[in-house]
Parts: structure tokens; sequence; C-alpha cells
């Protein structure tokens, strides 16, 4: 009992942390037709950053609010030096570019920071754990984790479902063709909705680093698995991103302790089984 | 659609095939064994290319085929003797022809993004599969002790722990497998894949079962890269669980960009290209200390060649050839027909279909006599579209069956109903527009005999060339058939869709506002063309032009709010009190006229 109530607390965290690389994913790819596969890569950008500025200023909280807006000028440098030139082009050049830029991430991290893993410390007001439910005992901090993933996807929501520019968002999760037709300025939405993606993951990558250590390679483990929550949630749909963030976390999370052989598998395995169940994904136009 | 390549290119590859056999003489054993490695991966991304740049299936998951290959050759040799190659080879290739048989069977239902989607993941099974258990070494992977050999009655002809034997033999295979590419793209077979690419649905619409030829495609290319697998693993003697990851399917997309989509030999001077960048960026003594960070320089290489080669390095062979000079004939329709054929009736009852509650088609019943000109006309939103829609297969109907002739369509998949003589043209213009007038005949004349396993014109060539010269005629497209389908006119493309639908043999033709978007002369000039082919066809017309309908029918059905208002001659229409009623304000009054 308390082996699966732990499990269902790190699968809902891990999955909260997942959407909030998948959500940024699955927006970029519904609204500006974009396959982004140098997303993890910025995920793993957060991670480091975590790792710099929390050395710097000895506060994890700290660079998370530095980080926010350093992620989010990246995110808009990127776009505006690359991705622009990808929105009238097939999926295949998208693919050829976006491996072309996990390439160059990946060697200027290991020019910045070296091969070593390094870890992040938890701040000392977090370090202990909490007793749930007088069953189990659960770290202050992954509880912390998930209150920030909620609240940032609350503002997302809130973003999303109350300005101006959340109207064109959810104009283009219904229908992209329109969102151009109806004359709105898409080299500004798509920079916006990029850099908001871009940081939404540096934002997890931040926070998941004194989770797991910080390593070369990170970003992609995170890519293939957002990428697998996107189909799994259908294409553009937020929403969809959530329910299937959580359903990997916890077929992961479990998977681990019951199934540790298969445990990546059983990912994909369930991916496959929603897509021959509901070929658009759960939330997804078919 | 892919034309035997250039005399620029043949020499260009010739020059590099010589280059190829002299490397053993001129290099070490080094650049033996980095040209052999190219060679292997050129085969690689060959199948790659068939399935990507012929057929149209982005695979993401590709290397997994490319992983079992190598693993078969670990499992199939003994410890510390050498496997025969006649049977590890074979077996490879079986063994991931099978495999993709079973995985492609599910990934080919998908489409676009997630085709790409569910053959990474089908990848990445396979990969934590590997690297998880402990099958062949799990994550460290294996040693194949002995390299393989090629043995007949015990023995040995080729030893391929000899570097130059093995070399010289993957020389081979490779010309080997570009010219088979090559030849299979053309064939019947591989000119429907060709068309799967541009337009799928259009060639489902013509009578091709597009699964199958996708299906038979995945695997083809998932063998031929169980055999590349299989090579790799003998270069080194070492298989890893790597071999089926993301980043190798990756690189070879990367390769296949690089090279050229669609060309078959691009993708040799993509590998070849790639891993000499590699090369070059990793050998410290040439570009200093920037070695360590050769990835650096190889991803910023690959963004300028996407920005500035959008068509890989095979566009710079690209020659244009100049457009086709614009000419005009008449439209002979079917009247030079020796003997006229009979076309097929069609018959629905009770036809409906709905869309949660709203009824777009609602209870229809009809009967359509052949060799007539049938119009069916309604306001906007009268279900007009939903109705051919179901009537060929787009939709299936909620209720009610629909007779071709004496045989019950209902229900079936849009192909099959295409089989059954029933062609279709689309209210927006459908064709394959990079191909020419006469290829997209030739296509729709394929899909008479659509068997996957047709890789000869054959005996079906003359009867296909008979019928493509007749369509073209009988439309008036004679001058213009090796223009591009896109540089036509409007009109011309217009026309050319119902060239298509008689080259393909259908009896019955439904077509969608054929003159949509027409000036008065070309409109009159279809309308005859219409009239024309209802001595062999039946034809059944969706018009707003209602000059032009009442001109060319010789029955008349309104369709109201999904209903069916009224059926029967044009002068009785005109004259139906309902039909006026249903049609006051402008539409009355230029039926009344």
């Amino acid at each position: 009992m308390d082996l699966v109530l732990t499990q269902i607390f790190n699968g809902l965290q891990y999955g909260l942390l997942l959407f909030l690389a998948a959500s940024g994913l699955t927006l970029i790819l519904g609204i500006m037709g974009v396959i982004n596969l140098s997303h993890g890569s910025f995920y793993m950008l957060g991670a480091y950053l975590s790792l710099t500025l929390t050395s710097l200023t000895g506060d994890i909280f700290l660079s998370l609010a530095l980080g926010i807006p350093i992620a989010f000028a990246f995110g808009a440098a990127i776009e505006w030096l690359f991705i622009r030139h990808l929105y009238e082009r097939d999926h295949l050049q998208q693919v050829l570019l976006t491996f072309g830029l996990i390439l160059v991430f990946n060697e200027v991290q290991r020019i910045l920071w070296g091969t070593f893993p390094h870890s992040v410390p938890i701040p000392s007001y977090l370090s202990g754990s909490v007793k749930l439910f007088g069953l189990m005992s659960y770290p202050n901090y992954r509880i912390a984790v998930a209150g920030l993933c909620v609240a940032l996807a609350l503002a997302m929501m809130f973003v999303i479902q109350r300005t101006k520019i959340g109207r064109m968002i959810r104009a283009g999760e219904s229908n992209r063709e329109m969102v151009e037709v109806l004359g709105i300025d898409t080299r500004l939405l798509f920079r916006f909705v990029f850099a908001a993606g871009v940081t939404l993951a540096a934002a997890g990558g931040i926070i998941a680093a004194p989770i797991e250590s910080v390593y070369p390679g990170i970003g992609e483990s995170v890519l293939i698995t957002s990428l697998v929550v996107v189909v799994i949630g259908g294409i553009g749909s937020v929403r969809g991103a959530f329910v299937g963030a959580l359903l990997i976390g916890l077929a992961d999370a479990f998977g681990k302790v019951f199934l540790p052989e298969f445990a990546t598998g059983l990912v994909y395995a369930l991916m496959a089984a929603v897509l021959v169940a509901r070929p658009g994904g759960l939330f997804g136009r078919a | 659609m892919l034309q035997r390549p250039s005399a620029l290119v043949a020499i260009v590859l010739t020059a590099l095939v010589v280059a190829a056999l002299l490397v053993p003489f001129v290099g070490g054993s080094y650049a033996i064994k980095f040209t052999t490695r190219v060679l292997v991966l050129a085969i690689f991304v060959i199948s790659l290319d068939f399935l990507i740049g012929i057929t149209g299936l982005v695979s993401f998951g590709h290397a997994m085929f490319f992983g079992l290959g190598a693993y078969s050759l670990y499992f199939i040799s003994p410890q510390a003797e050498a496997a025969n190659a006649l049977v590890a080879f074979p077996a490879a290739i079986l063994g991931a022809g099978v495999a993709a048989a079973i995985i492609g069977a599910f990934c080919v239902l998908t489409r676009g993004f997630y085709f790409i989607m569910v053959t990474l993941a089908f990848g990445q099974m396979l990969f934590s599969l590997f690297y998880t258990s402990r099958i062949a070494g799990g994550s460290d992977g294996a040693y194949i002790n002995v390299k393989p050999e090629v043995a007949l009655f015990g023995v040995t002809i080729l030893d391929f722990d000899r570097r130059t034997a093995f070399y010289y033999f993957c020389l081979a295979a490779l010309v080997l497998v570009y010219l088979g590419a090559l030849a299979l793209a053309r064939t019947p077979f591989g000119r429907v894949l060709q068309a799967i690419r541009r337009n799928e649905q259009r060639v489902g619409a013509l009578g091709v079962n597009t699964y199958t030829h996708k299906l038979l495609s995945f695997v083809l290319a998932g063998a031929i890269a169980g055999f590349a697998g299989v090579l790799f693993a003998t270069i080194d003697g070492y298989v890893t669980p790597d071999l089926f990851g993301w980043r190798q399917s990756g690189v070879a997309i990367m390769m296949v960009v690089l090279g050229g989509v669609g060309t078959l030999f691009g993708p040799i001077l993509g590998a070849l290209l790639y891993s000499a960048i590699e090369e070059v960026l990793k050998t410290g003594s040439w570009v200093g200390p920037i070695a360590n960070h050769w990835s650096l320089g190889l991803g910023l290489i690959l963004i300028a060649a996407v920005l500035a080669w959008p068509r890989g390095v095979a566009g710079l062979f690209e020659t244009h050839a100049p457009p086709a000079p614009p000419g005009r004939d008449q439209p002979s329709g079917d009247l030079q027909a020796e003997r006229p054929q009979r076309g097929k009736a069609l018959a629905v009852e009770g036809l409906t279909r709905a869309f949660g509650g709203l009824v777009a088609v609602n209870d229809v019943s009809l009967k359509l006599a052949p060799n007539l000109v049938h119009g069916v006309i309604g306001p906007n939103g009268a279900g007009k579209t939903t109705f051919i829609n179901v009537l060929t297969g787009a939709l299936k109907p909620t209720a009610g069956r629909i007779r071709l002739d004496d045989e019950d369509i209902s229900g079936r998949t849009p192909y099959a109903i295409a089989r059954c003589g029933l062609g279709r043209s689309y209210q927006r213009t459908n064709i394959f527009l990079p191909f020419t007038v006469r290829e997209n005949c030739l296509i729709a004349a394929h899909a008479r005999h659509p068997s996957p396993f047709r890789l000869r014109a054959g005996k079906f060539a003359r009867e296909e060339e008979r019928e493509i010269v007749h369509a073209l005629a009988a439309t008036g497209l004679s001058a213009r058939a090796d223009a591009r389908a896109s540089h036509l006119s409007h009109g011309e493309q217009r026309q050319l869709e119902i060239a298509m639908l008689l080259a393909s043999g259908a009896r019955l033709l439904i077509l969608d506002e054929p003159l949509g978007g027409m000036g008065a002369e070309e409109t009159g000039r279809v309308t005859a063309l219409l009239r024309a082919l209802s001595v062999n066809h039946t034809v059944v017309l969706i018009e707003h032009d209602m000059d032009a309908i009442f001109a060319a029918a010789d029955t008349l059905t309104v369709l109201v709010e999904g209903k069916l208002l009224a059926h029967g001659k044009p002068e009785d229409i005109r004259r139906d009190p309902a039909v006026r009623e249903a049609y006051l304000g402008r539409w009355g009054q230029e039926i009344v006229r």
C-alpha cells in the first residue's frame, strides 16, 4: 500500500514535470506546425541554468525567477534565428534542422559545463519529508515541485483562457488556417508561442534539477517522452497533453517498480494502444 | 515522377564507382574501413529514401530494422566459428522483413506526423528491449567473434575477415541495391507508390488499395535495411543497442535529406558527404583543437544545408525541362469509339447519412439509368457533396443501400467501390500536380489492374496505352500530354480529372462541379464533352451553373435539406411547383426563365 501510494505520488509529480515540456511542444506543433526535436534541449538548458544560477544565488527559487526571463529571451532568439524559416517547409526539413540544433546545443553544453554529472542542492528549508495520510513519508521538495508545476499550469491556463493572445492560441488550436485568414500577425503569435514553450520546458528543467542529477543528454529522454505525450493527448491539445503527461508519469512510475525490464517499453506500448483506439490521440481531431 | 538519372548524374555516379574500386589500391586499411562504412550506410539510407521519397512514409524508426539485421548475425554466428553468409544474410533480410510486416501492419494505419511518431515509438521499444534486458549483452552490446564467410559445399569462397574482399562485396551490393530500387520505382507498382506520396486520397479513389501498397513498401525497405544491418555488424564484429536508437534513425534521415529526397542516388551522396564531414571534423590534425567538438560543426553544417539547399545535393544536378508548348485541340468525347459500351446504372434506396443530430442526406431513393447525363442540383447545404461522398465510399451510409448495376456497394471502402467501375472527380481539383498529364493518366490506367505485385507493364501495356491515348483525345489534352499538371490552366486541370477517370476504366462518372471557375467558352466545350461521354458512360453531374446543367442533363435530381425533392426530365423540373417554391428568389427566377 505504502509502495503504491508512493508510486502514485512519484508518477503524478513526474507527469506534471513532463506536462511542462509537452505543453510547449504540442502548441508549437499544433499552432505553428513545426516538429521541434530540439525541445528537449530547452529542458536541458533549464537544468544547467539551475546548476549555474543556484551556485551563484544559493537558492533554487531565485534561479527559477532569473531563469524564466533568460529562457524566454533565448526561445525568442532561436525562433528568430532558425525556426521562422521552417513554417513553409515540410516535416522532413523541420526534423533535419532541429536535429542539427540538438547537436549544436549538446556540444555547447559540453563546452560550457563539461561531461560530468552534477547535482543541485535542495534548499535547506525544504530538505525534510512530510508524513502523508499517516502512511508514508514524502520529500518536501517533491511536493513543492508538484505545487509549482500546478501553479505554472494554472498560469498557462489563465493566459490561454483570459487574454487576447490566448484567444489567438485557442483559435489556432482548433484551426490553424483560420488564424492566418483572420489577419492575425502570426509572426508575433508564433514567436510568443515558441518562446513560451521554451520557457515552460526550461522551468521544468530548473525545478527538476535537484531531484534528478544534471547530466549531458538529459534533454533527449524528455524529448522522446514528451513527443509520446503529445501523440497520446492529440496534437495541439493542451488538455490532452495534461492527461497524457499524467498517464505517462503513472505508467512510468509503476513500470519501474513492477516491470523494471520493460518500463521504457511500457510507455511506448501505451501510446501504441491509444493510437489504435483513437488515431488522433485522446483529445485530438482524428 | 522519378526518371532515369540524367547523363550528368550517371557520369558522377560512374566516377564514384570507379573511385571506390580504386580505394583499396591507394588507401590503407583505415580508408577501406571508412569507405566500407559509407557503402553500407548508403544501402541503409537508399532503403529509407524508398520509404520517404518514393512512398512518402517518413519513418523515424527505420534503424530498428538495421539493428535487427545486425543482431541476427550475432544470433546466428556460432561462438568460435564463422557463420555462412549465404545463410546469415538471407536470414537477416528475412527477419527484418518479417518484423517490418508485423510492425508496419500497425504503423501504416497512421499518417503524417503520427506515422513519424509511431515508427519512432516502435524503434524505441526495440531499443529499450535490447538495452534493459540481458539479451546479447544488454546495454554493453556484444561481439561477433568470427566474421562470416561465403561458403558453398564446405569450400570458402569469400572470407569477410579479409577487408578487401568484404569491401568489394559491399560495393557490389550497393550498386545492385541502387539499380534495383531505381528499377522498382519505375514499375507500375513503384509509380503507384510515387502517386501515393503525392496524393493518397486520389490514388485510393481511382481504385488502388493504398494500405497494401504502403505496407509492401515498408516491408521491402525494412528488409533492405536488415541487409545493411548485417553488413554493418560484419564491419566491426560488434553489435550495440544504439543501432536501434532514434539517433541512428535520425542520422539516416539527415543523410537522405542532405543528399536529396526521392532521387535514390541522392542518399548515396548524402551518406558520403555526412560521413566525410564527420570524419574531417573529428580529425585533430586537420582542424586542430576543435576536433573535440566536431558535432558542433556538424550541427551547424546541417542547419546551413537545410536553409541553403532545401532539395539536397541532388538538387544541384537538377535540370529544368522547358515547359511544354501550349496547345489546344477539340475534345472528341467518346464519339470516336468503334462500338459504344454500356455505362453502369446506379440505384439508391433509403440512403441516409447523419452527423450526430444533423441529417445531411435523408432517406433518398433514386434510380439513374445507364448512358445518360444525370444532374444533381440543390441550394448550398442541400447535402449534394455528402451525397456523393456516401456514394463513393468516402463516408459510410448511416442507413440505406447503394447498387451499381446489380452489385451492392454500400459501406465498401472507396478503392473497392472504384474498382466496381465508379469514378469520381472532386470539387477542388485533385490531381498529381508534379506529374505530367500523361503520367497522371498512367497512374489512373494502372488502377485497372492494381495488384501491388505488378512489376512489369507486361500484358496490360498495350491496353493501358490505348486507354491513355483515348482519354487524352476524348478530353482534348493530346497536345498537352507532356506538360506538367501544375503548369496547366484551371480549365485544363478539370479536363485532366475527367481524362483520369476515363483512363481508369470507370463506367459511371460522378463529377463534382466540373465547370466550377470556368469561363463561358470553356464551359461550352466541357458541356459538349460531358454529352459526348454518355455514349460510353453514365455521367452524374453536380453543378451550380444552372444554364449549363439544364442544357447538359437528361434527368435532374433536386436535393433540398438532404431530402429528395424532385426527380425527372429537365423540362418537368422547370415546371415543378415544389421546386419553384424551394428555389424562390434568384434561383427560382433562373429556373422559371
